[in-house]
């Protein structure tokens, strides 16, 4: 509805000015040979600039019958009788509708390959998830069946250590599905999020719950504003976001001995940090960071990482909030990943 | 000695969950009962009466709420839920509707078995006298209901009326998830917009004087996004 009122608006602006143009043209030059080159232009403009067909060929009937009206002989009145005018606007109306046709199929075009773009992204990860589930796969169904097979042969340690892989691999699994189905939950930007006002302390809290549980050696740093902070968020989705992080600097910097988690306000924004002491970030390895995924760029098969996906699913998570993250390297060396989300309550959205 | 055994059901139609979860139980010292449906499920329920119940949201026949309200209808046992992440919205749904916990799938064996023990130890301390008597105890932390005085290890921490009236609400229900509606309807009366607000700044008062820091373990946990529970375990 709003987007017919808008295209009928966007015709009645083209057209008129076109007319108010000619009108000074006329006066201005005594010659009416730039006339239909105006006309023209502006139905060229109007399918541009709106959708379908239609709005482009009312406006190249609306111009051939203002040309007849105003811009031929007898001036201000229709005549259709005379030869030369009748030729005049059939020529008009074909060149219009040809040229709004060609526009359209461009539009057309345009779309078709966003289409394929996103397609072949869909494609790229769903080969590069496939890929990345066969290995864990291959571990839990390997050692399971070797435990079952030879039950009595292998000796209690032989089955703890299979078992133990088995666990691990089912944590991996396991939080690799998390992140698909938190892509599935934004999906370019188009599922609205969840968003509730959300206590910093809280998220924290869940956050380092959850984080230990998993590693609970690793040696995390809180450093957290002392006013209290109401952050509107979907919550599950940032906590994943800062969980993942977390994971990326314990997995991969090497020889890290702690990771920072911090989180201050510059004007109405929280703005979080994640830092470690590490190895950082290879510098070619920086720009693609987080859509390298996508892209096939980071070859994650061999690696078990989950960091490609991982990453990738922080940028849409951010993004999905209206935000951008980055990552970069410290002077002191290490990594360093930073992302703000708006803490002043929007009215509206409630 | 069987007859010691606490009784537990289980409602879930996945085979290998089910013997997973059964044989966890049984060498934890539980009696077990399974049912694969909803159907089942009800039936076992009114004849085996079980102390604790383990559903499963996505039944095959019915609704694993329906089989909650059912329970509800007659009992109050503590329900504990199994559900997927993805979707709060059936958490809240399901511990409005009386569940008293929920475990999210895939869950680790040593969650669930110290969710069932602290579902039963505080579904039995909250039966047994201790509220009748007008005091709660809980690890080191004690409230004495009638002066409405909260110490913990012996020392008074001063709470505010709204902020003792939380307190006092969770440990009446300690072990349950409370949502975050459940609370503000009980202390405040009203639901809007901004009392999740208020019920987070409470929260956060709360937990100051109480000395917590994130990340800790607290007497008070707190279930991002869907409400608080107190707990010792």
């Amino acid at each position: 509805m709003k987007k017919t009122v808008k295209n009928i608006l966007l015709t009645t602006a083209v057209l008129t000015a076109a007319f108010f143009i000619c009108l000074a043209l006329h006066s201005a030059f005594d010659s009416l040979a730039l006339i239909p080159a105006i006309f023209v232009l502006a139905v060229l403009l109007v399918s541009f600039f709106t959708e379908g067909y239609v709005y482009g060929i009312v406006s190249s009937l609306i111009s051939v019958l203002a040309l007849n009206f105003a811009f031929t002989f007898p001036f201000f009145k229709f005549n259709f009788t005379i030869p030369e005018n009748l030729v005049s606007a059939i020529i008009m109306i074909i060149v219009t509708l040809i040229t709004g046709a060609l526009t359209t199929k461009l539009k057309h075009q345009e779309a078709i390959k966003a289409r394929s773009e996103k397609e072949r992204m869909r494609s790229s990860l769903l080969r590069a998830v496939g890929h990345d589930l066969r290995t864990p796969l291959t571990t839990i169904y390997g050692s399971t069946s070797a435990i079952l097979e030879n039950y009595d042969s292998f000796s209690d340690e032989q089955k703890q250590r299979l078992l133990r892989g088995i666990k691990e691999d089912s944590e991996w699994l396991t939080h690799m599905v998390e992140n698909l189905l938190s892509i599935t939950r934004i999906d370019g930007g188009s599922v609205r999020l969840i968003k509730s006002p959300t206590a910093l302390e809280e998220l924290i809290d869940s956050v380092l719950q959850k984080f230990r549980k998993r590693f609970p050696d690793a040696n995390v740093q809180i450093d957290l504003p002392d006013e209290f902070l109401s952050i509107p968020m979907d919550a599950i989705l940032i906590e994943q976001v800062i969980v993942n992080l977390l994971e990326n600097s314990v997995r991969h910097a090497d020889g890290m001995t702690a990771v920072k988690l911090r989180v201050f306000t510059v004007d109405k924004k929280a703005v979080f940090e994640i830092s470690d002491d590490g190895c950082g970030i290879p510098a070619e390895r920086l720009k693609t960071i987080f859509t390298g995924y996508w892209d096939g760029i980071t070859a994650p098969s061999d690696t078990k990482s989950n960091s490609g996906i991982g990453l990738s699913v922080c940028d849409a998570i951010i993004k999905a909030h209206g935000g951008e993250i980055k990552a970069e390297n410290q002077k002191s060396g290490g990594a360093l990943f930073r992302f703000a989300l708006d803490f002043e309550e929007d009215e509206i959205e409630q | 000695m069987s007859n010691n055994k606490y009784k537990i059901l289980i409602v879930e139609d996945e085979e290998n969950i089910r013997s997973f979860v059964t044989a966890l139980l049984e060498a934890s010292g539980y009696q077990v009962v399974c049912a694969s449906s909803a159907k089942s499920g009800e039936m076992l329920f009114s004849s085996y009466l079980p102390e604790l119940v383990i559903l499963d949201l996505g039944l095959p026949d019915k609704d694993g709420m329906e089989l909650l309200r059912y329970i509800r209808g007659t009992s109050s046992v503590p329900v504990i839920v199994l559900s997927a992440r993805t979707d709060e919205n059936d958490k809240v749904a399901a511990l409005d509707m009386g569940a008293n916990d929920y475990v999210t799938k895939p869950f680790g064996s040593a969650e669930l078995v110290a969710r069932v023990r602290s579902a039963l130890r505080n579904f039995r301390r909250v039966s047994d006298s201790e509220l009748s008597s007008g005091r709660f105890e809980l690890g080191a932390l004690t409230i004495d209901y009638p002066s409405r005085r909260v110490t913990v290890n012996e020392v008074e921490i001063k709470l505010t009326q709204t902020e003792y009236n939380i307190v006092a609400l969770l440990s009446e229900h300690c072990g349950k998830v409370l949502t975050y509606s459940v609370i503000i309807s009980a202390i405040w009366g009203y639901n809007d917009y901004n009392s999740i607000k208020k019920l987070q700044v409470n929260m956060a008062n709360i937990r100051k004087k109480f000395g917590f820091s994130p990340g800790e373990k607290c007497f008070i946990e707190n279930e991002l996004g869907v409400g608080y529970r107190m707990s010792g375990s």
